[in-house]
């Protein structure tokens, strides 16, 4: 710890930036021969949460060649006084400035941390473009979710992870050891990095442009670096590393919690969901593997709440089991169990009456969308039957208030999709009132509305967002619509909805735009006090794009799309399919149902429901 | 076996990192710390079991201190080496458990504690004697609380130890009453020097520790 004290005493919740947390490694930095800092662009609460940083530092720490650290983005108080006395940015387990490391790793996560990536790039005194920094820099790279299409920050970044990042996180420190060892050279090791399974070299493909300012083509430099780079999974998850010990915070994080993994993927195909597409194949951990690291985590970290976490948790094949035989020994331990939103048509009294967290509170469901015929558009493939009977079950086991989250300006969307919303939210009301033994309470419905942005690797990756001043036209109205008082109407942002929707599914062209948006002061503009649409605007005007191309453009079947050259598995031939069954209102069943030849199970392990199951 | 639960106080530094944690995030690195121990403590019955933790005289963020207390309860007998030994064997480094014992006081009998303030300053040694000599007027400081701003004298509450140089820092000594209703923080007494004497400065660094606590009469160490 290095800040002067003054300053700790100055900014908001110094805890952030002191380290020195319970389960932090600490190595001696003379006899390890890879330093590697995790950096995560936002605030130190919601890095802490993340669980892949949290495998992924258990991981490089468990080499004794290799000392994992971790740095975050300050919050503007800190920025201040940083600047004002030049002092570095730093890691937090030695304090080290984050210029000295062999390696930074950035975890991105989603579009509106991308400024937080420079300037936290800018605050640790290096240069922001991978062009302008020679060896005496680290080797700066990402991982995360953006990476499936990582063009919009392609020019800052020496290399991107694609997929899963606990196996080539190791091959990349492997290597550098390597390359370190004979005299590193920055170019000689990204061209050997660039062959690595999941590995893209930004630098080493070029891109080049039609008239109109859709791809051309996408080239690589070398002809024995891959032209599709495939995105990396853990083939079993049962053997894939978890962390046996966690970083305890000091003060209170977002998921303040044990987080257990039980599965990946997604058999229900939505057609908006990205994560549900990218994280395929289906793959899920036994009971007992899940059990023993269970006891394993609470034992190592004293937490006192556990979340079972994946895509849809009650999907996973054995949930009774693994519930009924975690309760059987978290209680006594002062344990609550938790978990994530559940799909409607599988909340049944059993599950509810288990968990604690829907013990206490409100209870939240997503239908997405207000009618049958544009949830059939989606693939949500649930029914409003189902969303009464699961709103009845709540109702009788006691509560009162009820959350729907919903999406605006899906394709297709008619003001009728819109009365729906309203209609359903009623409907819920009069459920409520029609449930013989209800509570003696008045019931609530919340409506949080997100708006639809497209994203890169969904059958909706070709659909242009819908017109902003349009989205603010809907959302009036069904404001206007809803006039009974037990319905509170929330909405996002539209504007922040059309920033991440041009970085969603932007090209190369938007670094430049990154950079404007950076020279502008824009940072955190995932938090609402610091987003400043204007200052977006005039970021783009300065690089010279417009932002409508990316984002309110509906992109051609046969346009080369800017992450094209990733390969995830899932076809693009099963986008558009599945596309096309959108605009005809078909749904298509879920995966453990039938397969849909999505492409997922070329990418091979121990797959939970993709034909070919290995016994 | 313990014919009900038992009252054990933890005497423990709060240090490090750990200076600059709340006294609510304090509870709750406590309560982790608590369940990775698997210490017998006792736990409120109930929907949300929890240890009835109390802790000594509130200490302010970014202050260090050598003799916290926090009184538990446990449901079978254990020695207070044991306690302690095991308490620091599950607690992040700058929080150390010191003694374990039954105890024989409330924290309502403390009145009086120690603090050591170390300053960064530069050429400390020529600064002792107007220190020492600012310190020897009444102290006026101004006091905010929930009802508003308040000038206050505070001399009687406020003892000056000493003002020394110890290894080219600036080193002031007192005792502050921190009974409830005259308690003193530190703060009070470096803000009211800095006014008088611009020491330390806006840019000097300085830390603060609670070393010593005392009863009423500001002799008896507290216990």
């Amino acid at each position: 710890m290095k800040i002067p004290e003054r300053i700790l005493k100055k900014v908001e919740k110094p805890a952030r930036y002191t380290g020195g947390e319970w389960g932090q490694v600490i190595k001696d930095k003379n006899a390890v021969e890879v330093r590697f800092a995790f950096c995560f662009p936002d605030t130190y609460e919601i890095g802490m949460s993340n669980l892949g940083v949290r495998i992924l530092y258990h991981v490089l720490n468990s080499r004794e060649d290799t000392w994992a650290e971790r740095a975050y983005a300050p919050w503007v108080d800190m920025e201040a006084c940083m600047r004002e006395e030049n002092i570095p940015l730093w890691a937090h387990e030695s304090g080290d400035p984050l210029k000295e490391f062999d390696i930074l790793g950035f975890s991105v996560q989603y579009e509106l941390c991308y400024t937080n990536v420079l300037n936290m790039l800018e605050l640790a005194g290096i240069p922001l473009y991978a062009k302008d920094r020679d060896e005496s820099y680290p080797v700066i790279m990402a991982g995360g979710p953006c990476t499936y299409n990582a063009e919009p920050i392609a020019d800052y970044f020496d290399l991107c992870m694609v997929g899963e990042g606990e196996e080539v996180i190791e091959e990349l420190v492997e290597l550098y050891k390597e390359h370190k060892k004979k005299g590193f050279c920055k170019k000689d090791y990204l061209h050997e990095a660039a062959k690595i399974e999941g590995v893209y070299v930004p630098s080493l493909y070029t891109p080049s442009y039609n008239e109109d300012g859709t791809l051309a083509s996408f080239t690589p430099l070398y002809d024995d670096i891959p032209v599709k780079i495939k995105k990396r999974i853990v083939k079993d998850l049962n053997k894939s590393p978890f962390p046996t010990k966690l970083v305890l915070p000091f003060i209170q994080i977002v998921q303040d919690k044990i987080t257990l993994e039980v599965y990946r993927g997604c058999i229900r195909g939505c057609r908006f969901c990205q994560a549900g597409m990218v994280w395929r194949p289906v793959r899920e951990k036994t009971t007992d593997v899940l059990c023993e690291q269970a006891k394993v985590l609470a034992d190592a970290s004293g937490y006192d709440e556990m979340t079972l976490s994946s895509l849809s948790i009650s999907d996973y094949s054995c949930i009774d089991k693994l519930t009924d035989e975690l309760l059987a020994w978290t209680d006594e331990r002062k344990i609550s169990l938790s978990l994530p939103s559940l799909r409607v048509d599988s909340f049944t009294k059993e599950l509810m009456e288990k968990i604690s967290t829907v013990r206490t509170g409100s209870l939240t469901f997503a239908p997405e969308a207000g009618t049958q015929r544009l949830r059939d558009v989606i693939n949500k493939n649930v029914r409003k039957e189902d969303l009464l009977r699961a709103c009845r079950v709540a109702f009788e086991g006691g509560k009162t208030q009820v959350k729907l989250y919903f999406m605006q300006g899906l394709p297709t969307e008619t003001y009728e999709d819109l009365d729906g919303i309203k209609e359903l939210a009623e409907s819920v009301i009069e459920e409520f009132y029609r449930t013989p033994n209800r509570p003696k309470k008045a019931p609530g419905v919340t409506l949080s509305t997100a708006c639809f942005i497209p994203k890169p690797f969904t059958p909706f990756q070709w659909e242009a967002q819908c017109d902003m001043d349009e989205l603010l036209e809907r959302q009036k109205y069904l404001d206007s619509k809803i006039k009974d008082r037990k319905i509170k109407y929330n909405y996002h942002d539209a504007k922040v909805s059309r920033i991440e929707a041009v970085f969603a599914r932007g090209d190369r062209k938007l670094n430049a735009a990154l950079e404007a948006a950076h020279k502008r002061g824009l940072r955190f503009d995932g938090w609402d006090e610091h987003f400043h649409y204007d200052e977006w605007l005039k970021a783009f005007e300065d690089a010279g794009v417009d932002p409508a191309f990316y984002a309110n453009r509906e992109f051609g079947e046969d346009e080369l799309l800017p992450w094209d050259y990733i390969d995830i598995g899932v076809t693009k031939e099963f986008f558009l399919r599945e596309r096309h069954r959108a605009y005809a209102e078909t749904t298509t069943r879920n995966c453990r149902e039938t397969c849909n030849g999505c492409g997922a199970n070329q990418l091979g392990g121990e797959r939970s429901c993709c034909p070919g199951l290995k016994k | 076996m313990l014919s009900g639960p038992q009252k054990i106080r933890v005497k423990f530094s709060k240090t490090g990192s750990l200076k600059f944690i709340s006294h609510l995030d304090l509870n709750r690195t406590v309560k982790s710390a608590f369940l990775r121990s698997k210490l017998p403590i006792w736990y409120t019955k109930g929907f949300n079991p929890h240890p009835k933790t109390v802790f000594s005289v509130p200490l302010s963020v970014g202050t260090a201190s050598l003799c916290e207390f926090m009184d538990f309860k446990i449901t079978e007998e254990v020695s207070g080496e044991v306690i302690c030994d095991t308490l620091n064997s599950v607690f992040p480094d700058g929080l150390r458990a010191l003694e374990a014992y039954e105890p024989t006081t409330k924290f309502h009998d403390i009145g009086w504690a120690d603090y050591e303030i170390r300053m960064e300053i530069a050429n400390a040694d020529t600064h002792v004697e107007e220190v020492s000599k600012a310190l020897q007027a009444p102290i006026v400081i101004e006091k905010t609380t929930k009802i508003g701003t308040r000038t206050l004298d505070v001399t009687e509450f406020v003892k000056i130890l000493s003002v020394t140089e110890e290894e080219g820092r600036l080193v002031l000594r007192v005792k502050l009453c921190c009974d409830d209703m005259n308690f003193v923080n530190p703060k009070y007494v470096i803000d009211f020097l800095a006014e008088k004497t611009g020491i330390p400065g806006e840019k000097d660094d300085y830390s603060v520790c609670r070393t010593a606590v005392y009863r009423e009469d500001g002799t008896t160490p507290f216990r």
